[in-house]
């Protein structure tokens, strides 16, 4: 199967004071269609450096980025913004400071290519498959932590990306939220087929990922690529847990 | 932690023949590496002990186990745990736990290492960041094997709990073993560039 994502002897360095500081040093990494892969690395080991080099947000000093087998350092600038609108999905942890109710600001992202009922459908189910549908009119301001990762989520795959980028889901949460958090990533993968590449501090919120790389000192390991388990598409969560619903839980 | 404490835990949790005790044994402490004989010996000595006790599945069953060695392979009892065992079980659970030892041949050969030999400890150093690797791959295994803990409930979130525990061990340990390789590394480029310079 070829990758949908590989990124190779990919090398960053940055200069912090007077030091020159390499984060990144030959790394290379593929991610397979439906496969959910975990960074696990420590805070400034270069983890969301990489997330964004994945996505072009940055460019290394060296390595090759594909997508779907495009380079990405090749791309245009209008085609670079049309592949991040239409299949790659970034994961963010902070919201609209405004007056906008999370259906809004789920369906705005589609408001440019669909008409207004159709992007308002979508976001609607964006919500429901993350456990949200009940949050679609409350306000940013008014959400926990582990809702706003959802929201984030939900505002990811709302325009059913191939690859959904995700950065710290984690930070914050209490044990019971990241199950939730990365149980929901993992069947997105599984029953969905997105592809989900995560960055984690810490090796307890990396466990649901089909694969789990550390990220340290400039290197990149796995310890062996399990294969990605067939798809699922129709059957829901091994045990219903998929389905969060944090609100009311305690 | 003593197999003989963990056993009578998980007796006390359901009373089980001494093969699904491995099982469970296995499942549920995966990395404190304990050999199906360690149950065996530690229902031996429990029973001794009168903290456990047989439950006779059946009294053919019975009759036929106490010709054989009893708690083998082939025990087809149950094992309960008596008043005195469950007693036993909670002093141990309520004591404070004792800390754990630290004694790492690694970390004796970081202090005792010669700058002529930094390559080769960075190896080994890089060796081991592979081995925490391995270890947390084979617990997502493990648990991959089995249905997903449900952490809102107490069963759920105390295998999610001790599950943690393990991981956060090898987390901490490759944090170290990382920073320990970036240190290494510069500074053994530092010694061959002075060595150069000579």
């Amino acid at each position: 199967m070829a990758p949908l994502l590989s990124l190779t002897g990919i090398s960053k360095s940055y200069s912090r004071g007077r030091q020159y500081v390499r984060v990144l040093e030959d790394v290379s990494l593929e991610v397979d269609p439906g496969e959910f892969v975990a960074i696990w690395g420590g805070r400034g080991q270069g983890k969301t450096t990489l997330l964004k080099i994945a996505a072009r947000l940055e460019t290394p000093d060296s390595g090759a980025v594909r997508f779907d087998g495009i380079d990405m350092m090749g791309l245009s600038e209008a085609r670079h913004a049309r592949l991040m609108l239409e299949r790659i999905g970034w994961v963010r942890r902070t919201g609209p400071r405004s007056e906008l109710e999370m259906i809004d600001y789920v369906a705005l992202p589609l408001l440019a290519r669909h008409r207004r009922r159709r992007a308002y459908a979508l976001a609607a189910q964006a919500l429901e498959r993350v456990g949200m549908e009940e949050c679609a009119d409350q306000r940013w301001e008014s959400l926990s932590g582990g809702e706003r990762v959802l929201l984030g989520i939900a505002h990811g795959i709302v325009r059913s990306p191939q690859l959904l980028l995700v950065d710290d889901p984690t930070a914050n949460l209490d044990v019971v939220e990241r199950e939730h958090v990365t149980g929901l990533l993992r069947s997105l993968a599984d029953d969905e087929g997105i592809s989900v590449l995560m960055a984690v501090p810490d090796a307890p919120a990396s466990i649901k990922a089909h694969n789990i790389g550390s990220l340290g000192a400039g290197r990149l390991s796995f310890a062996s690529k399990s294969p990605v388990p067939p798809r699922r598409p129709d059957t829901p969560g091994e045990d219903g847990d998929n389905v969060i619903r944090l609100r009311g839980r305690g | 932690m003593s197999a003989k404490i963990a056993v009578l835990g998980l007796v006390i949790e359901e009373p089980s023949a001494p093969y699904r005790l491995t099982a469970k044994l296995r499942q549920r402490l995966a990395s404190a590496e304990f050999v199906d004989s360690n149950v065996y010996s530690a229902l031996s000595r429990l029973e001794r002990e009168g903290l456990v006790r047989p439950v006779a599945v059946d009294a053919a069953q019975l009759a036929e186990s106490e010709v054989r060695k009893p708690t083998s392979r082939s025990d087809p009892r149950r094992f309960e745990a008596t008043p005195r065992g469950v007693r036993h079980f909670e002093d141990w659970l309520l004591a404070s736990s004792s800390t754990p030892p630290l004694r790492d041949d690694l970390h004796m050969k970081i202090a005792l290492c010669q700058p002529h030999n930094l390559p080769r400890l960075i190896d080994l150093v890089y060796g081991q960041e592979l081995v925490c690797l391995g270890r947390v791959e084979e617990l997502k295994r493990s648990f991959e094997r089995v249905r997903a803990p449900d952490p809102s409930r107490w069963s759920g979130l105390s295998r999610v709990l001790v599950r943690d525990a393990e991981l956060t061990f090898w987390d901490s340990r490759m944090t170290w073993l990382q920073g320990v390789r970036k240190s290494l590394e510069q500074m053994s480029r530092d010694f061959q560039g002075a060595t150069r310079e000579r």
